[in-house]
This record gives C-alpha cells, structure tokens and sequence, in this order.
C-alpha cells in the first residue's frame, strides 16, 4: 500500500469513527457509549541500579566502561560507582504518529562525577505504521541490547558484556534515523539506517569525536529468535595522542610522518561490524554476539565476542557467561629510528616510541567466565550477584585502568557484583 | 476471600480473548495475538487497526493470558516493556479496570481487543478463536 493511501486511509478512518460515535450517543441515550482510556500525552518513566563490585586485583581499578574514572580494587574495596545509575525520561504522545523521549541518564562519568547528561532526546514520526524516522539525539543501535544497556531491570545480568560492549565507546548519536519494517510470513525484520554524531569523554579529560557518521542495522525476529547485525563507520577524533602525531612530523621526517598517518588518532575513519542472536523462551534462554573494530589508528583493530545461557526456576534465573576481547593488529611497533644517544633529541624520541608502544599495548586481551543469578524480587525489583573470572593476555591489562605501580600486566582477577535494579 | 483466591488460579480455558461484535476478526494465530499484545503491530491481519487493553497487573485473568496465550510470565512481560518504554519505541497497552468496563469499551470500539474471563461472555462481546501453531 502506498503510504500517501495508507494516510488518507487512516484519516477517513477516524472520521468514520467520529461520525459513527455522534449519532449513536445520540440515539442510544439509555445505553452510553463506553469511551476507551486516552493514554496521556506525557508520561515518566524511571529506572536505576544501585550496585556494589569488589575486585581482588587492588593496584588497578575495575571499571564498567572506558569512560568511567575509578572503580573497584585500588579506589574502593567495595565500590558503589561502578553499576549505580539513575535515569528519568519523559515520554510524549502528541498523536498516536508522533511521539517524543527524552532520557537523562546519572552516572560516574570521566571524572569521577555523576553529572546528569542527556543520554537521548528525539521526536520519532511514523509515516506509514511500518515506516518511522527519528530526529534529534538516537541511541546508536550496534548491540542486540545497545536500546536498554542502561535499564538494569531489562537485562539478565549484572551488566553487559565488556567485551563486546565496551568496543564501541560512543552510544547515541545527534541526527536522524529511519526504521522499515517487514513481514515475511512468520518472520519480521527490521532496518534501520542512521546518520549523525557523536561523542564521549574518557579520563582523564579526553573528547572523543564521532563526525560524519552513518550505520546500517537490520533486526530479524523469528518466533523466540532474533538475529541481528549491524555496520557503523564513522570519523574518529580520540584526543589523547595529538601531540604525538604532532612531534612525529615534526621531529621523524618521512618515517615520522608515515607513524603519524598510520597510528595518528585524528578523523580517521573508524569502522565496526557486529552480530548478535538470542533465543528466549519462558524458560530459558541463549544468547551471543560478535563485533570487530577498526579504528585505524593506535587503538587497534579489535574483536569481542560472548556466549550467555541462562534458566529460569520460579522467580530465579541463574545464568552463566564466556566472555573474550582480542586485538588483531600489531600491539607493539619499533616506532622512529634512534639517532645516536648523543644526539639532542634521543630523549625525546625515545620517550615517544615508548608512549606509542604503550597505546599499542592496551587493547584489551582476555577472556572472562562469569555465573550469576537475577531474582525477581519484587514487582520493578531484580536483585542480581554475579562472579567474574577474568584472565589477562599476557602483555596486557585487559579492562583495568588507574593502574598504580606495581601492577603487573597479565595474570588474573576475580570480581564480585551485587546490584539492585528497579523500574519505575 | 474464597472467591478471590479462585480468581487467582483462573485457568486458561477460563480466560479468552474477546473484540466487539462490529468487528469483523474471528480468528487469530497464537503469534498474531502475541505480536499485537507486545506492541509489534497496530493492525489486525486484515489491515484494519487494533488497540490492545489489559486487566490489572496481578489479576488472574492477566497471569492465566501473558502465560497460556503469550507465553511469558508477568515478570517477563514487564522486563519486556522495559526495553521497549526506555527506547521511546512504544508503551504497553493501556490498563483498563475493572473488567466490566473491559467489556464495554470492547462492545463499542470495533478496533479494540481484550481478554476475560470465560464465564463473564455474553452477548455484547464476541470471543476470538485462537490458533494455536
């Protein structure tokens, strides 16, 4: 059906409706006519998680994403600033088409603050009922659960995985979006296409820029079944490494400006591709992704992937995870030649070599094995405990940061969860 | 409180679907009611468009439905809508008390579907056959 048809369809619908309900209130005096419930324009809706994680590694912290500045191990023994959050959101139903949210979302950011950032706010249109477009702040839907990753209660798990999730630093996206959606006898799909910005801001203090972005995301749902796959490029800034790229024109000619464009972090196209699938049924359920990125630069190209089952016993559902980030680039580089150590800039570029080997070096290689429980507490209520297994890549510290001296790369850790989701 | 706890163990054949009499649905798959109860359509399979209302969250009426015709528990469904509310990609269906009410809206608004217990059918309501796969 051609969308202009399908709207005048609806249309003459409603006045059919409307024309309908006149006389009949008329005629049928004695017998009133039932009027259905308005749902009403705007709403508010809430959740949050209020959390406590201990990590037996205590010269570095465990950290739920890059973005965040201390956690559990060397900051707290306990730390509540890991999982707890809060979020508000307003809904609006301005007409059954065209409906608008906004979502604050209060969380340990970059420098240790919970300052209360607007995490999405858009109006979404639907020109045909299978045929939307959104305007305005969007989540950025490159995980089977990118929608919800916030929403505690939504989630069997203490949190998602770092490893897959922790790959694609920025979340939503300033611009528009489109979503079609299609039946193919039992089965619907639908795809989205996004184009925008976006940004982030990891410790210590550091932007980072996503410009000129667009994304292909297609969602295929089969009885319990959900397969999904995407594809996000985008131009990434990362500061941090400025003025690195800078000292290498400056100081390493030729060889010092191939280490710049090759390693530089700055609008370089960053590319990731993922897919995901779950299965869920009343009972139990199965569930795994796989992204891979190519930031090219320093960074790394890097691949994550998990595997998660869970069982659901009365109000209780254990559930089990294998979790691995890898890196698929070099994570060391003999950077620009020395000049003889008399020379005066020796120092200097021996410092830089060092600094892009550290770079390097930190994508995160491990594997972790996590088991844990929700229960259903309460109506809006999920109380989750969760233990994490985590086993580091040799010459790696996997997702630890604020690493004091004395940490020693590699090896192990064992970390507990315990959190309290609610809805409200 | 004898007949409360009755109504707390309603089972499914207890429990059926119903539209209002100008509607011309008869019939639905199982999938077909999941889909418009989980917010994944806003038409019937004939094209014409369809609102779904629930009974109260806790009724027996609403726990014997989501179980035998969705297949999910209480606890699912809200985890449902959790993803779905926290994304601005829709609402669950609207709440309408108490049941009565349920079938007079249904009895007057052809594009509205609900469900309630068997025995309170009559002649204003018309039950919906579901397909089961």
């Amino acid at each position: 059906m051609p969308p202009a048809f399908a709207l005048k369809r609806k249309a003459a619908l409603t006045l059919a409706i409307l024309l309908a309900c006149g006389p009949a209130r008329a005629q049928e005096a004695a017998q009133a006519q039932e009027v259905p419930p308005v749902p009403p324009i705007f709403s508010i809706n809430g959740f949050g998680t209020v959390g406590v994680a201990h990590s037996s590694e205590r010269r570095a912290d465990f950290v739920a994403t890059d973005l965040q500045r201390k956690g559990a191990g060397y900051s707290n023994d306990w730390s509540p600033y890991v999982d707890s959050r809060v979020g508000m959101q307003l809904n609006a139903r301005f007409t059954p088409d065209l409906t608008g949210v906004a979502q604050v979302v209060s969380e340990q950011r970059y420098d240790g603050s919970f300052a209360p950032q607007v995490e999405w706010a858009n109006v979404k249109y639907n020109i045909t009922p299978d045929f939307s477009m959104r305007a305005g702040r969007i989540v950025l839907p490159s995980f089977l659960l990118s929608d919800a990753r916030k929403v505690g209660y939504s989630s069997p798990w203490v949190r998602t995985p770092a490893e897959v999730y922790n790959l694609v630093p920025i979340t939503n996206s300033d611009g528009i979006d489109f979503s079609y959606r299609q039946q193919f006898g039992n089965a619907r799909n639908t795809i989205q296409a996004s184009v925008g910005q976006g940004s982030a801001k990891a410790p210590p203090d550091n932007d980072i820029t996503g410009k000129r972005g667009w994304g292909v995301f297609d969602t295929l749902e089969y009885g319990n079944t959900t397969f999904h796959v995407s594809y996000f490029r985008t131009r990434l800034t990362i500061e941090g490494t400025q003025d690195l790229e800078a000292m290498a024109r400056l100081y390493g000619g030729s060889a010092g400006a191939a280490l710049a464009d090759k390693y530089g972090a700055t609008d370089k196209p960053f590319e990731f591709y993922g897919v995901g699938a779950s299965y869920e049924t009343s009972r139990w359920f199965l569930m795994g992704e796989y992204g891979l990125i190519n930031p090219h630069s320093a960074y790394g190209k890097r691949v994550g992937g998990y595997i998660s089952s869970g069982y659901r016993i009365g109000q209780v559902t254990p559930y089990v995870t294998y979790a691995f980030a890898d890196v698929k680039s070099n994570t060391s580089d003999p950077g620009m030649p020395l000049p003889p150590a008399w020379y005066p800039t020796y120092s200097t570029i021996a410092a830089m070599n060092a600094r892009l080997n550290s770079v390097l070096s930190s994508a995160p290689v491990q594997q972790t094995y996590s088991t844990g429980l929700r229960w259903d507490a309460y109506k809006n209520v999920a109380v989750k405990f969760q233990f994490d297994h985590s086993r580091l890549g040799d010459n790696s510290y996997g997702m630890l940061n604020n690493r004091q001296s004395g940490y020693v790369r590699g090896g192990s850790y064992n970390l507990i969860s315990a959190t309290i989701d609610f809805q409200f | 409180m004898l007949m409360a706890a009755a109504c707390q163990f309603a089972m499914a054949q207890d429990v059926v679907l119903v539209v209002s009499r100008k509607c011309s649905v008869s019939s639905l798959t199982q999938e077909q009611v999941a889909d418009i109860f989980l917010g994944k359509t806003s038409t019937f399979p004939n094209g014409a468009s369809v609102i779904p209302i629930d009974q109260q969250e806790g009724t027996g009426e609403r726990e014997a439905f989501y179980h035998h015709f969705i297949g999910k528990t209480e606890a699912q469904v809200r985890t449902y809508w959790s993803k779905i509310v926290f994304t601005g990609k829709g609402y669950p269906p609207i709440e309408v008390v108490p049941p009565e009410r349920v079938k007079r809206v249904i009895r007057d608004n052809p594009n509205y579907i609900g469900y309630i217990k068997r025995r309170d059918v009559d002649a204003s309501v018309k039950v919906v056959v579901v397909l089961h796969p």
